[in-house]
């Protein structure tokens, strides 16, 4: 079980795993067994709002680090993802199909997007934020968004 | 809510849209009540003001507890279900908008004080499948 660092903020409480790397856009990646998995993380999905559609790269895709690897459609935007880590997808979460939902409503479980077998996990994780500096970076965009309300 | 006050027929199908402001999908739920209750089913169906529930509206209450009702909900927060129950009413079918546009991707709707025109269609879609509910419900049918 994961530990959290946590920042709540008017009546938003955001969450951030501290045993994963996270990239610019907060999609997070957790090494699982030599792979490597992705989702959104909590504040990137709450802030979207709730998802209409999830279109995630199929199994086989050859990404990059830093390609597309899915596209969200909720009731407030339209956002490509980009991939925290190169490799191959070698599954694509069946749930994003029928129920997108599941980002919103199990965001650290049901909700991942896909995983990935890495082709080089450890210079990419270099280039990722661990959980105390997304944190810090979360919690300034959170702080920017509630001003705007 | 086009200035007309709860009609209280007792045979009518009540219909709750959301009453969110400043979004998209509480217009659609609006707009799609609008077109249920004024233009395909006048004769079976009656808009119920959210906000006269909130406020405990002595008619609106009464007509949310002696009829069945359809709530249409702009977001999970589902407060147009809620209140329905809690006037004491029966939700016989509850439609959240963002599940409709689920199934008519076509129609992303847009705009707030005047929806786009997919918007517009979204909503029409929306009031088509309400009205079949409501058809089932007075043909004696339950919905779920």
């Amino acid at each position: 079980m994961a530990d959290f660092l946590e920042f709540t903020i008017d009546k938003f409480t955001f969450r951030v795993a501290t045993d994963r790397w996270y990239n610019d856009q907060g999609v997070w990646a957790k090494p699982e067994g030599g792979r490597v998995r992705v989702r959104l993380s909590d504040f990137v999905q709450q802030r979207s709002g709730d998802v209409a559609f999830a279109e995630v790269k199929p199994v086989g895709t050859t990404l990059a680090l830093g390609d597309e690897v899915a596209v969200i459609e909720s009731i407030k935007v339209n956002v490509s993802f980009s991939s925290p880590v190169g490799g191959k997808v070698v599954e694509s979460n069946p749930a994003m199909k029928d129920s997108p939902e599941v980002v919103n409503q199990d965001p650290f479980g049901e909700g991942w997007l896909a995983v990935i077998q890495p082709a080089d996990w450890a210079a990419d994780s270099l280039k990722l934020l661990d959980a105390q500096a997304y944190f810090g970076r979360m919690k300034k965009e959170a702080e920017e968004e509630a001003k705007k309300l | 809510m086009n200035g007309k006050k709860a009609a209280s027929p007792r045979t009518k199908v009540v219909i709750v849209p959301c009453s969110g402001i400043g979004k998209s999908y509480g217009t659609v739920s609006r707009e799609a009540a609008y077109d249920l209750t004024e233009e395909l089913r006048p004769d079976a169906a009656q808009l119920v003001p959210l906000s006269l529930l909130v406020l405990g509206d002595a008619e609106a209450r009464a007509a949310v507890a002696a009829n069945p009702a359809i709530s249409i909900d702009g977001c999970k927060l589902a407060c147009a279900t809620k209140m329905v129950k809690e006037s004491g009413g029966t939700v016989a079918k509850d439609f959240a908008v963002l599940d409709v546009y689920r199934r008519y991707r076509q129609f992303k709707p847009q705009g707030i004080a005047e929806l786009n025109e997919q918007g517009r269609q979204l909503a029409r879609a929306l009031a088509d499948e309400a009205a079949q509910v409501v058809d089932d419900l007075n043909a004696g049918g339950k919905s779920g």
